[in-house]
């Protein structure tokens, strides 16, 4: 395992490399904001950035498909003309754990699919990710394991794993490469350093378990089954439609357009924002018919756009088990409860078709 | 923040210009439009296109005329909400912007050769009517023709000249009902599921294709399998509210399929087990 | 295009919204530019009583005069926008629906109660029909910006029909229930971009509910963070007492 693809950053270099990449163009970290909350924010040092964090309330999605994006400008005057555009700004991620990268991953996958969406895949093109792996749980709330995010696989341009005095730095591609070698603060990793990341990851192995009572290959068959299922019904009588959920979700994209002049009324954008479908008006058509009137199947959809739809388009959960659903919920919906509790009824089913 | 003009992105609009509009109703107007750079929209019947009003915003319309008029296209347009409204109050001459087409729609390519069963309700004669004109462009690649349509009330019969025109064709085979008749109605009263069982076809050689609104499907659909027409053969187009046409936002989901993309028309096969279709 | 015409009136309210527009900065001042004030006691003296293109109505209507007056005032008016919470949904005037209404008229008008007749507090659609809702207590200035341009555009405007939640999540506020607090935005509509959530404050409900909230659930969070019911319902009641009267 003796790889040029590592390099080793001591830690009394950490604050060295940061500068570095903030002088390289905007440089954005996890923070702090008080009562237990993290957000990913522009920092200039490293003595914001919290190393030890779980998922900010926000995940990444904001720098990939901001919550305002303009997709046309437009003049109203006698000719009028529209031009599509995209707004990006040049960007380095410091900080991603594994399960933010994988909603990235899943990101790229629907904006890539045709017809493409170059909005996103042009202002995708200008940041940089650096990972940050995790070496232990965040919480209670997540399930990263189950949906196979607790370690990493690929998704970034470098990766940081936190081994005592110093970060092993894995270069995944050629910008990476560039970061490091712009920097000059890493040092050629040897056996002994790779020795400590495989039993890091040994270590890992044994603390990261399926925190839902099933095997990850049979979950979509599980939702095959519980469309019909309780647990739903019960959602209805408990969820307040706010869309946290997803607004909190990593891999929900569901957007909606609109049109806004600006104050002569001779000049506009078309705009999208990040829409929701536990929302009343969502799936809301002319005459008033709603097609997800019940918050029970607003409830349902999400789900099945977590662990069923998106494996028979894209062979993957579009859930990274970063648990941001469950902090979010005032009602206290948890993903690992609600999955638990399929399970169980899925399982009476099975028994009763036998009885 | 920097900017750069996207050349291929899905939400860049064609100009184009309307060359006549005529009201059909008092909620619904009839616009043919062509497109300003003179090129072709190129649709299939029953795909549809966003309509787009700068500073107001989009909607979609399906197409309503045959593909094989290629120079100008046309739409029927209900005024409901925000888009619909202003464009009402738009004449001749008058430029929108437009995306699409968007979706699938009718395969003619499979339905070429077969009978057919119209089934319209309402407002569904927009999308049938593209599919109607194409048939009959090409009436001889077809084989019967039967088109059943129902409104609410005679007042809100859409393209009635056009429907009379069919109407007295020998070469297809016309009915219409109303829900409610007013004094001069001499025709069919009673929901549209009521001329079904007074069709003569032969079931597995017979494609029926279906448009109306949502509350309609079910009991069409009992009626076209009572009728014996394999699942497969029973198309039906539908409606969600949409925002962006490329299988993105979201909002137009039917479960897994998406009916800006995967459809608008789907037949009975794919969504049978969709709860979420009806 | 020919200026519109402006009327601005105000009923039962602390006219904290019209100063809001008093305000409003230069942002603004260019589409004022574009109307026509005829009417706005707060401003001017004279009044005008022909035509307007646009009448703005702020506070709520409590008493015969007053219905009479808003009645006058939407004849005259082809579009109609009510402004701020007093007017949108009765707002804090609506609390006097709890009492009895002829204990209400003693303690404010002593023995001579009975010549000043009263009646239950209406938020202006409950009596004239309104084209445009501007919520809010006081009123949200780029909404209110918002609301015009719709109005000089001629295009509906629809007030966001989900919770404060999604504003306040997309600003990325640390939640109130993380801080343990509670706060009425998971039931009010948005449209204030979370506006004193941002600001350190918890959600009042001052722009009325969403179109279909889920009251028992709401209840069963708040209870859990050990808020008695009754408390809520006057947290609620404070500005939305008068959605009782609305058409089911
Ligand atoms: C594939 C497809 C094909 C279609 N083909 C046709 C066609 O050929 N002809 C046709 O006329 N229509 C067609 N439609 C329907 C058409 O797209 C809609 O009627 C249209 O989008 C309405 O847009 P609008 O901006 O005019 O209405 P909107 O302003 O969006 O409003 C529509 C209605 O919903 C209400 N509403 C909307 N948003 C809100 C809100 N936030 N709060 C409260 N109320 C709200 C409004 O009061 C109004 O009654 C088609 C739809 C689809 C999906
Ligand atoms: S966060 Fe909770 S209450 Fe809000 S929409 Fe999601 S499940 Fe419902
Ligand atoms: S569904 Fe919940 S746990 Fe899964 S990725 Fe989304 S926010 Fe995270
Ligand atoms: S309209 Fe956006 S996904 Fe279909």
């Amino acid at each position: 395992m003796e790889d040029t693809q590592y390099v080793v950053l001591k830690k009394d270099r950490f604050e060295e490399f940061i500068a570095a990449l903030s002088s390289m163009q905007k440089l954005v970290a996890p923070v702090a904001k008080g009562f237990g909350a993290y957000a990913f924010e522009e920092v200039t040092s490293a003595d914001p950035i919290a190393l030890n964090y779980i998922p900010t309330i926000l995940p990444l999605k904001k720098y990939f498909m901001p919550q305002r994006e303009t997709l046309l400008e437009f003049t109203l005057d006698r000719r009028s003309h529209a031009e599509a555009v995209v707004e990006y700004e040049p960007l380095t991620i410091f900080g991603a754990h594994t399960c933010d990268l994988a909603g990235i991953q899943c990101l790229n996958m629907v904006f890539s699919e045709r017809p493409k969406d170059y909005n996103y895949l042009l202002r995708k093109g200008t940041i940089t990710l650096i990972g940050l792996e995790c070496n232990d749980y965040c919480d209670e709330y997540a399930s990263c394991h189950l949906v196979h995010a607790s370690f990493p696989s690929g998704g970034y341009d470098l990766l940081f794993t936190d081994l005592g005095d110093y970060f092993m730095v894995h270069i995944n591609t050629v910008s990476g490469d560039r970061i490091v070698r712009t920097a000059g603060l890493c040092e050629g990793a040897g056996s002994a350093h790779m020795n400590e990341l495989r039993s890091l990851r040994d270590r890992k192995r044994t603390v990261f378990r399926n925190e839902v009572p099933i095997k990850t290959k049979l979950i979509p068959e599980l939702f095959d089954a519980v469309f019909g299922a309780r647990v739903w019904d019960n959602l209805n009588e408990r969820c307040l439609a706010c869309g946290n959920c997803t607004n909190v979700c990593p891999t929900c994209y569901c957007f909606n357009i609109k049109d806004e002049l600006d104050l002569t009324l001779a000049r506009g954008i078309r705009y999208r924002v990040w829409d929701s479908c536990q929302l009343e008006p969502f799936a809301r058509v002319a005459g008033g018919i709603n097609f997800r009137k019940e918050r029970s199947a607003r409830q349902r959809h999400r789900y099945y756009r977590k662990f069923r739809y998106p494996v028979d388009r894209f062979a993957r959960f579009f859930c990274t088990g970063c648990g941001r659903c469950t902090r979010a919920c005032m009602a206290d919906i948890s993903l690992k409860e609600t999955l638990s509790e399929l399970i169980k009824e899925s399982e009476e089913r099975v028994w009763k078709k036998w009885l | 923040m920097e900017k750069v003009v996207i050349k291929d992105s899905g939400y860049r609009l064609k100009k184009a210009t309307i060359l006549r509009t005529k009201n059909l109703t008092r909620n619904e107007k009839f616009f043919e439009i062509a497109l300003k750079d003179g090129s072709s929209l190129d649709h299939e019947p029953g795909q549809f296109i966003m309509v787009s009003l700068l500073g107001i915003g989009e909607s979609p319309i399906s197409v309503c005329s045959s593909p094989s008029r290629r120079d100008s296209f046309d739409l029927c347009i209900r005024a409901v909400g925000k888009v619909t409204r202003r464009l009402h109050t738009l004449k001749k001459g008058d430029e929108i912007g437009i995306r699409g087409p968007y979706g699938r729609g009718f395969p003619v390519n499979i339905i070429t050769g077969n009978d057919l069963l119209i089934i319209a309700g309402g407002l569904g004669i927009a999308p049938l009517r593209s599919l109607i004109t194409y048939v009959l462009d090409n009436r001889r690649d077809f084989g019967k023709v039967h088109i059943l349509f129902g409104c609410k009330e005679p007042k809100e019969m859409l393209f009635s000249d056009e429907l009379e025109q069919w109407s007295q064709r020998t070469d297809l085979h016309y009915a219409c009902t109303v829900d409610r008749a007013d004094p001069e109605w001499a025709g069919n009263v009673g929901v549209i599921t009521t001329l079904i069982p007074g069709v003569d076809i032969e079931p597995l050689r017979t494609f029926a294709a279906v448009v109306g609104p949502p509350v309609m499907y079910t009991f069409v659909i009992k009626e076209l399998l009572k009728k014996g027409i394999p699942k497969r053969q029973i198309l039906l187009s539908f409606e969600r509210n949409m925002a962006c046409g490329n299988g993105k936002c979201g909002h137009c989901q039917i479960q897994n399929l998406y009916v800006c993309q995967d459809g608008p028309v789907f037949n009975y096969e794919q969504i049978k087990n969709l709860s979420e279709a009806f | 295009m020919k200026k519109p015409k402006v009327g601005i009136f105000d009923f039962a309210c602390c006219e904290g919204c019209q100063l809001q527009l008093a305000n409003m900065g230069e942002q603004v001042l260019s589409l004022l530019g574009s109307l026509r004030v005829m009417e706005w006691r707060e401003v001017m003296s004279e009044t005008w009583g022909k035509k307007l293109d646009i009448a703005i109505v702020e506070g709520s209507i409590t008493d015969p005069h007053a219905v009479e007056r808003i009645q006058r005032i939407r004849r005259r008016a082809s579009v109609l926008i009510a402004y701020g919470s007093c007017a949108t949904i009765g707002g804090v005037n609506g609390m006097k629906n709890n009492f009895v209404f002829d204990e209400i008229r003693k303690y404010v008008y002593g023995d001579s109660y009975a010549f000043f007749p009263t009646e239950p507090t209406k938020a202006v659609h409950q009596v004239v029909e309104v084209d445009y809702f501007i919520h809010g207590c006081p009123v949200y200035i780029p909404e209110v910006v918002t609301v015009l341009k719709a109005a000089l555009q001629g295009i509906p405007y629809y007030v966001p029909d989900y919770p404060v939640c999604v504003e306040c999540k997309l600003n990325e506020n640390v939640c109130m229930y993380d801080r343990k607090v509670t706060c009425l935005g998971p039931v009010t509509r948005a449209g204030c971009n979370s506006w004193c959530i941002n600001n350190g404050n918890i959600c009042y409900g001052c722009r009325g509910m969403v179109s279909n909230p889920n009251e028992k659930g709401a209840l069963d969070v708040l209870a859990k963070y050990g808020i008695p019911t009754s408390l809520v319902v006057n947290k609620m009641n404070m500005y939305n007492k008068c959605r009782e009267l609305d058409e089911p």
